[in-house]
């Protein structure tokens, strides 16, 4: 039993960081590369779990049949324990209702992505940072007063897509999330260090020298921002489909987005690997703060107003000290360039140039 | 007299409309002020301050704790202005220090998240001191039952326009007739040429923030005086204070005036609109209201009030 | 101001409309009530080095932005290689050859020498998103593209800083990066705001006999923004004289220097 439970507190830790893995690398994708200077990033992690409180729940309620003058979300227990006696013996529709799921959160939050680029073109990069979290508060602010979203305010518990894994479920849905974190670093790691990286740094650097280079800046705003929040938008999904439950209010600025900026600094903006080195130390922070609580109890305050505050000390020593991170952004040699290739290495000179230099 | 908050409003649909005027008006001239103060910072750095709204509503709680000790909530004002105006200075000159290393806009802008966050935990930290201290509530109040009324107006309606308009008038006059005013415009208009005239820029712009801070602390120590404060107020009024300068025009300090007013008027006004046709419901979403505004002023007027009246101009 | 009445149009002379490279014809820009540049035409054909010249002011980088795409000319229209090219974006118009430097060099500054170079790259199947996936889609034109990256600093004389930050470059040395990107950009034609400008006359000298040899090997054309007077006019071939945003006159660079006006306008 004891064995169960240490795993069980492993794999919450694994969980929890490859869900801001995820959101951390997103985040450096926007800004680390596009330059996209996006403070609101948990506009579409929260989308992402609204989502998975919305959907699958329905839509589980439809395929059974389920007496529709059931409402999910006020009568979420009775509703919950009757898809979870259907479901536990269907693995294929569990299967089915996630992956649908998963699709409408990823094409839904690309959607928001594309859209919220507009405004991104018009304003300049200091209001776009206003711009993105006002508009990540406001959905935070409708998340919670909408009863049949999620719950409003107290929030729902959700459909699980592993009841029928029986008392294994956890280790399905921690299963999902690694192989999902595995993907995303994939693919952001191949888009970085692909062409495309260096067209988006490029983008940062200098955007009307990018323009007048042939890059069309504004149709790559919109592709990042598209790409970044479905990827955002699953980190969130899968944040709410281990919790097994969604109360939007949990997805604050300061738990998906200045958390996340701070990953992103320590670790070392524009430098992926740096980003996964921040973000797993603070989350290993973040965890022992969480289970040495109680030894703060004597305060005559709740404790949880310390961590805005540890989170800004940090914030402010990072960046007068070590504004670039623990592994800072390196751009290549043209010889790692050239090895990509298959090239052998650049010595001196490598073949005379008909236009000789005078 | 009745102790009306905005937080009632909504429940009483057939109700007289006088509250939901006393609150338009309190809310426009409160808002208006934050936003040309929250523009007059941002111009002088080009970095918006995040932790504008949070140093502004930190006063509250002195204007809680004046209260708590049987002081007419008032009181609070003076200490409102010291408070908010050193913590604006030691936030410009943190700024500074970071603008000299070569900070980006990027990392100006996190060193006031930096500010916001630390104020926020700290005011709440505070706030729960004193719930032990007093054994109170401290997590939502309001001080309007401290309030003096003016026959059967409220006391903060009167104050809060004529603070509003008074300081209005005594900084337009600053800015036109003293040398410190002038010497101003010249550093927000061109901080490096105003230096090589002699202009000691990093006073001038240190003893703006300072005086900004100190008008935003003011501010915010006369808000519960009408309404509610808890520990969200703070991210709230910073949306509507945002959306204020967008609808006035970002670079204009008059614009951002005019703004937060529309802001601040329209909020309310179009949340009752809708309340009356749909149900109370609708309050609930009240915050959501200038993020619309924003938006739609975004997509057709992106230069804002200001940028319009100034195309408009005749040549 | 008028055209002077004794000017030629050079080698526009022996061509017909249809060889032009580039046509300006009857741009102007304004800003608020102040015309920048006001009913300019001109004319540059390819092969072909053309200097734009004139006094500070008088819309000489507004007509280069109104060519390039910066700025949509308020009239007025530009035809580059038949193709009507006015107010289009930036990048549109370098991918049809028509490419610019700046005045105040832009360069990517966390990026190297060389990856200033690479970015540089036209139709990169690398550079869209599905395509920078699989690397094998994009392998063979990263590799004619490095090999072209490698002439072009041998062209420019930056091999050795090829690793180097461009933040870390000199002033000479980020003109001769602005011109190495667009020898990558292969274009038909390279708008040049100040090539020269605050550079010591030996490299400057050095630039200009670079900027012929690419038009003899390449025939690309020419049109140049310069204040440097004394060391451009050996290299050019066509004189284009701009004041208060006019065209005040144009010709051979003897023709133009012989012509009185063109003091005045400069000690007006």
């Amino acid at each position: 039993m004891k064995h169960v439970v240490e795993i069980t507190l492993f794999l919450d830790i694994v969980v929890f960081f490859c869900v801001y893995a995820i959101v951390t690398l997103s985040l450096n994708f926007e800004q680390g590369y596009a330059g996209l200077f996006n403070l609101g990033l948990y506009f579409p992690v929260l989308a992402g779990a609204l989502i998975v409180a919305y959907l699958p729940g329905r839509l589980a309620m439809m395929i059974f049949s389920i007496d529709s003058k059931l409402d999910f979300v006020a009568d979420n227990a009775v509703v919950l324990n009757l898809l979870k006696a259907r479901l536990a013996s269907d693995p294929l529709t569990s299967i089915f209702l996630l992956i649908v799921t998963l699709v409408a959160v990823v094409g839904i939050c690309s959607l928001l992505g594309y859209i919220s680029a507009h405004p991104a073109l018009k304003l300049s990069e200091d209001y776009l940072a206003l711009f993105m979290l006002s508009l990540a508060e406001s959905l935070r602010v409708i998340g919670m007063q909408t009863d049949w979203l999620a719950g409003g305010v107290m929030g729902i518990t959700i459909v699980n897509p592993f009841w029928w894994l029986g008392s294994y479920a956890y280790y399905g849905s921690a299963l999902l999330v690694v192989g999902s974190t595995v993907f995303v670093w994939f693919i952001y790691h191949r888009l970085c260090t692909s062409p495309l990286g260096r067209a988006l740094k490029s983008v940062r650097e200098n955007k009307l020298t990018a323009e007048c280079v042939g890059k069309d800046v504004s149709a790559l705003k919109k592709k990042v921002l598209a790409f970044s929040f479905a990827l955002l938008g699953l980190g969130g999904a899968l944040h709410a489909l281990n919790t097994g439950a969604v109360v939007a209010e949990g997805y604050s600025r300061v738990d998906f987005s200045f958390w996340p900026w701070l990953m992103m600094i320590v670790g070392g903006t524009g430098n992926n690997l740096g980003v996964l080195v921040g973000t797993f130390s603070l989350v290993m922070m973040r965890r022992v703060m969480i289970y040495s609580k109680h030894y703060f109890t004597f305060l005559p305050f709740d404790v949880v107003w310390l961590e805005p505050i540890l989170l800004a000390v940090m914030l402010g020593l990072t960046l007068v000290f070590k504004p670039s991170g623990i592994l800072p952004e390196k751009p290549p040699k043209l010889d790692q360039y050239m090895q990509k290739v298959l090239r052998k290495r650049l010595y001196p000179k490598e073949q005379p140039s008909e236009l000789l230099a005078s | 007299m009745k102790n009306w908050n905005s937080s009632t409003i909504g429940d009483e649909r057939r109700m007289l409309p006088i509250p939901v005027v006393i609150t338009v008006i309190v809310s426009s001239f409160l808002l208006s002020i934050l936003a040309m103060g929250f523009t007059l910072q941002y111009i002088t750095l080009s970095v918006p301050n995040l932790a504008y709204a949070t140093i502004a509503f930190a006063s509250t709680y002195i204007s809680l704790t004046v209260a708590l000790m049987g002081l007419s909530p008032y009181i609070s004002a003076p200490f409102a202005f010291i408070l908010g105006g050193l913590i604006s200075l030691l936030l410009y000159r943190f700024m500074a220090y970071l603008r000299d290393r070569g900070a980006t806009v990027v990392g100006l802008m996190i060193s006031t998240l930096v500010f916001d966050l630390t104020i926020y935990g700290a005011t709440n930290i505070y706030a729960g001191y004193i719930a032990y201290f007093f054994k109170t509530y401290t997590y939502s109040f309001s001080l309007s039952q401290f309030d003096f009324n003016f026959g059967v107006v409220p006391g903060i309606l009167i104050v809060s326009t004529l603070a509003s308009v008074t300081l209005v008038l005594i900084f337009h006059a600053l800015l036109v007739k003293t040398k410190f005013g002038i010497a101003m415009r010249a550093v927000m208009e061109n901080y490096s040429l105003a230096s090589t005239q002699g202009i000691d820029t990093e006073r001038v712009l240190s003893v703006a923030w300072f005086f900004v801070g100190g008008v935003a602390g003011i501010s915010g120590s006369l808000y519960p005086l009408w309404f509610y404060m808890d520990p969200w107020v703070g991210t709230r009024t910073f949306i509507s204070i945002f959306a204020g300068c967008v609808v006035g025009g970002l670079r204009s300090i008059y614009g951002s005036l005019l703004g937060g007013f529309v802001i601040g008027t329209s909020e309310i006004l179009i949340t009752y609109a809708f309340a009356n046709v749909f149900g109370g419901w609708v309050w609930a979403y009240r915050a959501v209201t200038p993020m619309i505004i924003a938006v739609l002023a975004l997509i057709m007027m992106p230069d804002g009030i200001a940028g319009y009246l100034s195309r408009a101009r005749p040549r | 101001m008028m055209a002077s009445q004794t000017q030629s149009n050079g080698p526009l002379d022996q061509m017909s409309n249809d060889e032009t490279l580039l046509h300006v014809e009857h741009v102007s820009k304004r800003f608020g009530g102040f015309y920048a540049v006001q009913d300019v035409t001109l004319g540059v054909p390819p092969n072909c080095l053309v200097l734009l010249m004139g006094p500070n002011g008088s819309g000489k980088t507004t007509l280069i932005n109104c060519i390039s795409g910066v700025y949509q000319p308020d009239q007025g229209r530009v035809v580059f290689s038949s193709n009507d090219i006015t107010g289009r974006l930036p990048h549109e118009i370098v991918r049809l050859g028509l490419g610019r430097s700046f005045q105040i060099p832009g360069p990517f500054k966390m990026l190297t020498v060389a990856e200033n170079l690479l970015v540089c790259g036209k139709g990169h199947p690398g550079e869209t998103f599905s395509g920078s996936v699989l690397k094998r889609r994009w392998l063979e034109y990263e590799d004619s593209l490095i090999d072209k990256a490698l002439r072009v600093l041998q062209v420019i004389g930056l091999e050795e800083r090829r690793d180097t930050l461009a933040t870390e470059l000199s002033g000479g040395q980020l003109k001769l990066l602005e011109l190495g990107r667009l020898l990558m950009l292969d274009v038909k034609m390279m708008l040049l705001d100040e090539p020269i400008g605050g550079v010591n006359p030996v490299l400057a000298h050095s630039i200009l006999s670079h900027i012929r040899k690419i038009r003899e090997e390449f025939r690309t054309s020419f049109l140049m923004v310069e204040h440097r007077l004394d060391i451009i006019m050996q290299y050019v071939d066509f004189v284009y004289v701009l004041a208060k945003g006019s065209l005040m006159c144009s010709g051979s660079a003897d023709d133009v220097m012989k012509n009185k006006e063109l003091y005045d306008i400069y000690l007006a």
